[in-house]
């Protein structure tokens, strides 16, 4: 890897490499990258502050929690924009997390996220905040999942 | 939405993906880390047998799967022009990390790697001159003329003596036995430099001594003591935050219960095996004690002592065994100096006090109540139900080094746990956590030891601030951040580096080496000036000031040797990319600059001198350095019963064969050749046979009686100097970032939750400052200032509060004293008083993305 190349041989590597790999597209995807379903997980109407709803998404394998928080939150909707969900695997070693006033406790190693801010992880062996999932409201108050914005663990790939 | 780019799928490692096996970078743990490098452009697949992993990525269960995280990815450009893949995963395999368990530092290492596409594209790639008061980049060959130049002129003019160094002496983070050797010899085979301090303390010493001299290296134990100890001591030490996969992989289940069978297999026959109780010493309510809380109820007891009474509670407790009798004759007679242990029966145990009084004495000096400290003693050396020896593994980190007293401190502790056989047993030891990894060897160093053996080492901060010395060389380490009393320290270098670099000109500049080289050493002769060099990986703080800015090479980018703290396991961290730019290895850069001295002793015909430097004429490649380190150790073809006769460190004998041959299992150190056979032999457990002394014996010390805080820190506790600076201050690290946040001051990841450097305020003093979680406060004393944000937590007691040593933006060694312990120059960076106020206004993108949630309450 030391070896010196010639600044010619380099442009032909170059330009082998983009024209056989494709590197535009195969360094990075920043989420959502993926085909997401929509899927209602429940009615604004209905929540009550501090209760957690389990539902899965985006599939029957991934569990997430929906919660009205009581304090705005980054990406939150609703009046108070304190409507969130988040992937419920701890992004440290994938044990379910429990909400346990007003944050995240993983049971396994005591990662903790704090789902006012993007489910930062505030402690713990996690280095990644919990993904969160966008949520969207119709008129009627209806919840509806629409993507996720992070991997969910033990995964490649959210689908 | 997220507060920074997020990914949803990462690229999977193919099958034939280059496997590098390493250690991460980081904390003292040494977790393994299993590295795949792959071009761009291929892909593997989520079936087991399409990836590198050998996982079903479709379908992975917690704990037991392969964690894969957003972090754990980049893209790097090597040498050859191309683009490849970088994937840094916990190792499977290791006995440290089992079960593939990580933190939250090591699971960064690959985007911490440098990447022309992240953040760390900021790292240093050329050589850098101060030319015309800017950053030059100029070559190696001229970059060196100048340095040997003008440390050659130094040396002619004047003598080593007007040399400072700065150095790390670890391993992990870059560093390891080949970087230790080449630094060791360019200074103390070569140059003869006795103005030489450590990367993060102002002198070079031990930071334990005090235990050393009694017979015991620090690093004793292994980390499977912890999974087998009845009763765990943290003893300033939190190892949740910073030590967190010994943590999580050896307390915890041991906390849980789930380490009885491995106990009962360890144990004498019928001996009880029950889960471990746990022993929190420690001003704050840490996490490491409130986790415990919740796993092992009514099994955990805290110890919250007046800062820097540390030593008299260890006493106290030790006075209790004595006084219960449980300790064992046989053993003190057998293992030990009787003729010492008198001394430290009547000055440390003070058998000559009655009970009642000396407890009662006790109890005034720490704040902790009798009962709890007869409480710990019972926890940590009372026999179990049928008559077995309690086994204790005692382990403790800055709060007993960077305490008041250092050598003190740590002897007290150490010898609580050998008046109770607290060593050399399957689950009993007693040792540092450790920071940082090791990997020293170096030829003999300047201060053999404390003020008892050869002491103490100069105060190198001192001996710069005093305006002495000429060349000041800082490699690996941010003093700005970094040392003690730092306002002072930083502001007097910037003030001597410009003072030189003002004597330069004010206009035209020495256009030739040697003009520039000569104008150096005339201002250096008519000013106060100092010529300041700085080898890392960044532009640091301190690398602001410099004259001269090397670029060093990193983790990853070289084959490098390092052991954990907790095993003491050595193994190979294998090269898997190309450094940035020309940066270059530490030992490589010291191999050019006694090359360059040799050539120009030789040019003038000093034979005698260009010898000196010729020292690394025969490496040629980094195992050259390591097998040529090995020849510092003594003969190690001796029998088990003498292995506390090596160095803790000792690897003679071990190759990079045979560690790529061990792979995650690694040696641990101390490694022994078989007298018979020649085989490598590992040390698990130290001190089953002998001490290391001289008659094998340990040697005990008889403390000093509490005589009170230094005038550095008592001139605050009297009159109105009390009313002006109310609040104790301690100090110490957080979970997330590493030492300075050299690498993570670049990461979304860290520096979103942790903008700032932070104070911990209980929240009764926080209502009476008016202050809340989030706002910025200004915390300051005679010594300095620092701005913090503000954490509101029970962790501290009315009256304390917690600074976070080190951040990119602050650091609360600004606010501590120049008091070092006179016995060993160790700084007390923990304790000191100051005064808060809150700045007005707020930071509302502060509040709106860090969490200020209080980060111990797990209930």
């Amino acid at each position: 890897m030391k070896a010196v190349i010639s600044r010619r041989k380099f442009v032909q590597i170059s330009v082998l490499s983009a024209a056989s790999l494709g590197v535009g597209k195969a360094a990075y995807w920043f989420a959502p990258s993926l085909p997401y379903p929509a899927l209602k997980v429940g009615n604004i109407n209905n929540l009550q502050t501090g209760q957690a709803v389990y539902f899965n998404y985006p599939d029957a394998r991934a569990q997430a929690i929906l919660v009205k928080l009581g304090r705005q939150a980054t990406g939150g909707i609703g009046k108070g924009r304190d409507v969130v969900a988040f992937s419920a695997a701890c992004t440290h070693m994938g044990c379910g997390v429990q909400y346990k006033e007003g944050r995240f406790v993983c049971p396994c190693h005591f990662s903790m996220f704090d789902p006012a801010k993007n489910g930062q992880v505030y402690q713990g062996l996690a280095s990644t905040y919990l993904p969160q999932i966008e949520l969207r409201l119709d008129s009627n108050g209806d919840i509806y999942a629409r993507a996720i914005g992070g991997l969910i663990w033990g995964r490649a790939s959210n689908i | 939405m997220a507060l920074f780019e997020r990914r949803d799928q990462l690229p999977i490692p193919p099958k034939n993906a280059k496997a590098h096996n390493t250690v991460c970078q980081y904390c003292n743990v040494g977790c393994g880390y299993k590295v795949y490098v792959w071009p761009v452009g291929q892909v593997g697949g989520v079936q087991a047998g399409q990836n590198a992993f050998g996982v079903d990525l479709r379908n992975q269960g917690p704990i037991a799967g392969q964690t894969y995280s957003e972090t754990m990815h980049s893209v790097i450009t090597m040498k050859d022009g191309l683009q490849y893949h970088v994937v840094a995963v916990p190792a499977k395999d290791s006995p440290i990390n089992r079960n593939g368990d990580h933190s939250s530092r090591g699971a960064t290492n690959a985007i911490a790697t440098w990447s022309e596409e992240r953040a760390t594209r900021e790292r240093l790639k050329y050589p850098l001159l101060r030319v015309g008061d800017m950053f030059q980049a100029v070559t190696w060959d001229e970059a060196m003329n100048v340095l040997a130049g003008v440390a050659k002129g130094i040396r002619d003019k004047w003598s080593d003596d007007e040399i400072a160094v700065k150095a790390f002496d670890h391993g992990g983070s870059g560093a390891g036995f080949e970087n230790n050797y080449g630094v060791g010899s360019l200074f103390f085979k070569g140059f003869s430099v006795k103005h030489i301090s450590i990367h993060n303390r102002p002198a070079y010493n031990s930071e334990v001594w005090g235990s050393r001299e009694r017979g015991v290296h620090e690093l004793n134990y292994d980390a499977s003591d912890a999974r087998l100890a009845d009763t765990i001591v943290l003893w300033g030490a939190n190892t949740y935050e910073t030590a967190s996969v010994f943590y999580t992989q050896h307390m915890l289940p041991n906390l849980q219960g789930a380490t009885v069978a491995e106990k009962q297999k360890a144990f004498a026959k019928g001996e009880a095996a029950e889960p471990a109780y746990f022993v929190v010493v420690d001003p704050r309510r840490t996490s490491s004690l409130t986790a415990a809380e919740q796993a092992a109820q009514g099994r955990t007891l805290h110890l919250r002592p007046n800062l820097g009474t540390d030593y008299i509670l260890a006493n106290a407790i030790a006075r209790v065994i004595w006084e219960r009798k449980y300790y064992d004759m046989n053993f003190l007679q057998n293992r030990t100096d009787m003729q010492k242990f008198e001394a430290y029966k009547s000055k440390s145990l003070g058998v000559g006090t009655a009970y009642a009084n000396f407890m009662a004495e006790a109890e005034s000096i720490t704040g902790v109540k009798r009962a709890d400290i007869e409480k710990a003693a019972d926890w940590i050396a009372k026999p179990k139900p049928g008559g077995a020896k309690r086994r204790t593994l005692t382990i403790y980190e800055k709060g007993m080094i960077w305490n008041m007293k250092n050598y003190d401190q740590v002897a007290a502790v150490v010898q609580m746990n050998v008046l109770s056989q607290n060593i050399g047993r399957p689950g009993t030891g007693v040792g540092r956590q450790g920071g940082h990894q090791e990997g020293y060897v170096r030829p003999a160093a300047p201060t053999p030891g404390s003020i008892y053996n050869g002491g103490p080492p100069v105060n190198v901060d001192k001996y710069l601030t005093d305006g002495n010395g000429k060349l000041y060389w800082v490699i690996a380490t941010n003093p700005y951040l970094s040392t003690p009393n730092a306002q002072i320290f930083r502001k007097r270098i910037h003030e001597r580096t410009k003072t030189l670099t003002d004597y330069l000109g004010q206009s035209g500049e020495p256009g030739t080496t040697q003009g520039l080289v000569d104008k150096i050493l005339k201002g250096l002769e008519a000013t106060e000036g100092l010529f300041l060099v700085v080898q890392d990986l960044y532009m640091t703080h301190t690398a602001m000031d410099a004259h001269l800015v090397l670029p060093a090479s990193a983790w990853g980018e070289a084959n490098q040797t390092s052991i954990n703290c907790n095993s003491r396991l050595l193994r190979l961290y294998e090269k898997f990319v190309d450094p940035p730019g020309d940066a270059k290895q530490d030992w490589e850069i010291c191999k050019m600059t006694a090359q360059k001295m040799a050539a120009l002793y030789r040019k003038e015909g000093n034979e005698e001198q260009a010898k000196r430097f010729d020292f690394a004429n025969k490496w040629a490649k980094d195992e050259d350095v390591f097998l040529d380190g090995a020849n510092e150790f003594p003969n190690n073809k001796i029998p088990e019963q003498e292995e506390a006769t090596l160095p803790a460190e000792c690897y003679k004998g071990v190759t990079y064969a045979y560690l790529k041959q061990v792979g995650q299992q690694g040696i641990r150190t101390p490694v022994r050749q078989d007298p018979a056979t020649g085989k490598l032999a590992g040390t698990l457990r130290r001190y089953s046979s002998k001490f290391g002394t001289k008659d094998g014996k340990f040697s005990w010390y008889a403390t000093d009686d509490w005589q009170g805080y230094p005038e550095e820190v008592s001139k605050y506790l009297e009159g109105e100097m009390a009313g002006k600076y109310p609040f104790w201050m301690t100090t110490g690290r957080a979970q997330s970032i590493w030492q300075t946040m050299y690498n993570d001051r670049l990461l979304p990841e860290k520096t979103t939750g942790l903008p700032l450097p932070y104070v911990e305020v209980h929240p009764q003093d926080a209502h009476k400052l008016g202050i809340k979680g989030g706002d910025i406060v200004q915390v300051w004393n005679e010594e300095g200032n620092g701005n913090f944000m503000v954490y509101i937590t029970d962790a501290v007691k009315p009256g304390l509060i917690f600074a976070l040593q080190y951040h990119t933006r602050g650091t609360s060694n600004s606010m501590t004293s120049g008091y070092t312990d006179p016995k060993t120059t160790i700084p007390w960076y923990k304790g000191t008083r100051v005064n808060i106020r809150k700045i007005s206004g707020g930071l509302p993108d502060i509040l709106a993305t860090a969490s200020t949630l209080q980060n111990n309450k797990f209930d």
